[in-house]
């Protein structure tokens, strides 16, 4: 009797009222600010746990050495060559620093002890001619063997070109790439997976324990009188989606002021992201994406965590959420680097992954239809675990055994 | 047009497992009316009421409610009150309240302006910026019950809405179901406490077992039983009895029996007759709840 436009209407309405008191109910409470300024605690101890484990490295790093055994008139020219050397790494991948011993009668014997000294921590030992060296190396010392090696080779290079290497005065120019690079569009693949991961990790996991408060309170009844089931799921799922918005939102705020304040090198360190699609639709692809990740992880959670009848319940289901989305984030992120492969496909076929993957695609490839055609596929998919999840609940929970599914009963009326 | 009857429902089935808890019940509440559904502890009177609702779905029958097959269609034009009471606690009373209407389809700002007058109707004035979690259970309740008819509805469903609540607030309840009948509203109720619904009723339904077994007034439930006499002799004489009915009891001074059939006079005359004398002399009918005894029989009564 109801013209099928009134009750999409009413059906908006309901899920907006839902929606529109859990936003007010989470955001409207001194708890919200714990949650809002999460990342600074958890930075403030990231920085303070990162300089303890700084301190610690810097002082295993002093004593850090790789040893050349060579006669004194060597222990120049090779020190030589380690300066020259050294310049193309950064500092943090650097080798450990040279240093140079005489040999005496058993230069062997020499370089095991080496490694026994307590004055130094030896990653690898060179002895013998420079043209046919033997290197000893500890535990995670065959990077620094290869450089001894390396090492070794230049020295002998510079002693048969006359103690030098020939001088190269070279000039350096930035460009900029008229077009994307491969390197570019892996790199905004991987920044698109993993940031969606990142805050999906973050916000859809606090969806599960939603119908915790209704259950409790016995306001599901009333809800369930008044409004379809699938309208309240869809109205929390909103709400705490308006959350994560404003979370996001704040924190992007934030991030792009400091972003302003970037050392120009490290800025320039962004300007390699080159997505495929252009970076203005890149932004708006990642939005949609986080939405629709956040949609179908929290479509999932919320109609789990609706069959926990206890906190301990909804505690429990934390770890298995985090593995779900550690899978996702790990299946995409294969995808990512492997475009058009068969496990891509896969990864942007299957709706759970699929908005992580289809983030990668649109770094990777230049075509939108296939979006337009994942975004629906998600959007279906999210409807149908609300569906799903509101069905179970109905059954589980209002004890109905044998409500209609949801499309004969969209049949029916 | 208002339709004549604001629920009906038509063998109405509903299985848990292999109990069949509602058993074949049909139900027509008129437009309009006050309607009760009575029965003792467990008789499936929630489960009725949450099928006509279509909070769960009927396994066999049909229902409508204000003449919508699906009762979604209609959910704008009722207003509920379910037996387990439930509100959010961190909500102010005035919230909660307009949150109901909300829900129903009443905006915000006329939602929150009602439920001032209604809560200061209701004698709650004082805690209208109070959250739930700070009112006793019957405030809460109270507020509850504002909240299912907040938005006006043409249907009022209330599912015990008499338990947890201390006689002031029944009377108050009571004059809240009248006043919502007086509006236009259809009132339908389930209770187990007869006198309530003797007092409030233009129809009821008994169900016991998960089936109906009664449908009609109060005066036709009661009409099911035949009414009682207590007659007093002028002097205690035990050869009365030999005049009296075979049913009839003793009772102190005097004797109870039923009603003959074919009235009292006939009786009455052969008593004068005899000298006994009438010292006093009373026809009682019987109450609802001697009624609903009868028709649910004594031992699903108690339950």
């Amino acid at each position: 009797m109801t013209p099928p436009q009134s009750r999409f209407r009413r059906t908006l309405r309901q899920t907006l009222t839902i929606a529109r008191r859990d936003f007010i109910a989470t955001v409207f409470t001194p708890i919200f600010l714990l949650f809002l300024f999460a990342p600074v605690i958890m930075g403030s101890f990231g920085a303070i746990g990162g300089l303890g484990a700084a301190s610690v490295a810097d002082g295993a790093q002093d004593k850090a050495r790789i040893v050349a055994i060579v006669p004194p008139a060597l222990a120049g020219p090779i020190a030589a060559a380690d300066t020259r050397l050294r310049g193309v790494f950064r500092p943090e991948e650097a080798p450990p620093v040279l240093s140079t011993i005489a040999p005496l009668a058993d230069p062997e014997a020499q370089a095991r002890a080496a490694f026994e000294r307590k004055d130094l921590d030896a990653s690898a030992v060179l002895y013998g001619p420079l043209d046919h060296p033997q290197i000893l190396y500890a535990t995670r010392g065959s990077r620094a063997a290869d450089y001894l090696v390396l090492l070794a080779s230049t020295t002998l290079a510079a002693q048969r070109l006359g103690g030098t290497l020939p001088a190269v005065a070279a000039t350096k120019a930035a460009i900029a790439r008229q077009g994307t690079s491969i390197g570019g569009q892996h790199q905004s693949a991987f920044f698109a997976v993993f940031g969606i991961f990142f805050l999906t990790l973050f916000l859809s996991g606090q969806v599960v324990g939603t119908m915790a408060e209704e259950r409790n309170s016995k306001v599901i009844e009333i809800l369930a009188a008044a409004v379809p089931l699938e309208s309240v799921f869809f109205g929390k799922l909103l709400g705490m989606f308006g959350v994560a918005v404003l979370f996001v939102g704040f924190w992007g705020i934030v991030v792009s002021q400091i972003g302003a304040l970037m050392p120009p090198a490290m800025a320039a360190g962004f300007g390699d992201l080159a997505p495929a699609v252009g970076t203005p639709m890149f932004v708006l692809l990642f939005a949609a994406y986080f939405t629709m990740a956040y949609l179908l992880l929290g479509a999932v959670f919320l109609g789990v965590g609706a069959q926990a009848s206890t906190m301990r319940e909804i505690q429990m289901l934390s770890l298995p959420i985090t593995i779900l989305q550690v899978a996702m984030f790990a299946l995409s992120s294969a995808a990512a680097s492997r475009p058009g492969s068969w496990l891509a496909t896969f990864a942007e076929l299957f709706p759970l992954s699929s908005p992580f993957a289809m983030a990668g695609h649109a770094a990777n490839s230049p075509g939108l239809w296939p979006h337009l055609a994942a975004l629906a596929w998600q959007a279906l998919w999210v409807t149908i675990f609300i569906s799903v999840g509101a069905r179970m609940f109905r059954r589980g929970v209002l004890q109905s055994g044998s409500a209609k599914p949801f499309w004969r009963r969209a049949k029916a009326n | 047009m208002r339709d004549e009857w604001a629920v009906t429902a038509d063998d109405l089935v509903k299985r848990f497992g292999d109990r069949r808890v509602v058993d074949g019940v049909d139900i027509r509440v008129p437009t309009g009316s006050i309607y009760g559904v009575l029965g003792p502890n467990g008789a499936g009177k929630t489960t009725t009421l949450r099928m006509l609702l279509g909070i769960i779905e009927p396994d066999g029958g049909s229902r409508t409610l204000l003449g919508f097959d699906a009762p979604r269609d209609a959910s704008d034009r009722v207003g509920y009150l379910p037996e387990e009471r439930g509100l959010y606690p961190g909500m102010k009373a005035r919230e909660a309240i307009a949150f109901m209407g909300a829900l129903r389809g009443l905006d915000w700002k006329t939602g929150r302006a009602r439920a001032v007058t209604l809560m200061e109707g209701a004698g709650l004035g004082h805690a209208v910026d109070e959250k739930i979690r700070k009112l006793s259970k019957g405030m809460a309740q109270l507020v509850q019950l504002l909240g299912s008819v907040v938005h006006q509805p043409d249907l009022l469903v209330l599912d015990e809405p008499f338990s947890g609540l201390d006689p002031v607030n029944q009377e108050r309840l009571e004059k809240l179901i009248l006043v919502e009948r007086d509006r236009g509203a259809t009132v339908l109720f389930s209770t187990h406490i007869m006198s309530h619904a003797e007092r409030l009723c233009d129809r009821l339904a008994i169900i016991a077992g998960g089936k109906r077994r009664f449908e009609g007034t109060v005066d036709d439930a009661r009409g099911l039983l035949p009414q009682r006499v207590h007659y007093t002799p002028h002097h205690p004489d035990p050869t009365i009895a030999a005049i009296l009915p075979a049913d009839a009891v003793a009772e102190g001074n005097g004797w109870r029996f039923e009603l003959p059939r074919e009235g009292i006079e006939r009786l009455l005359g052969a008593l004068i007759d005899a000298g006994h004398g009438i010292s006093g002399l009373s026809i009682e009918r019987p109450g609802l709840h001697e009624a609903f005894v009868r028709i649910v029989g004594e031992q699903e009564a108690q339950a």
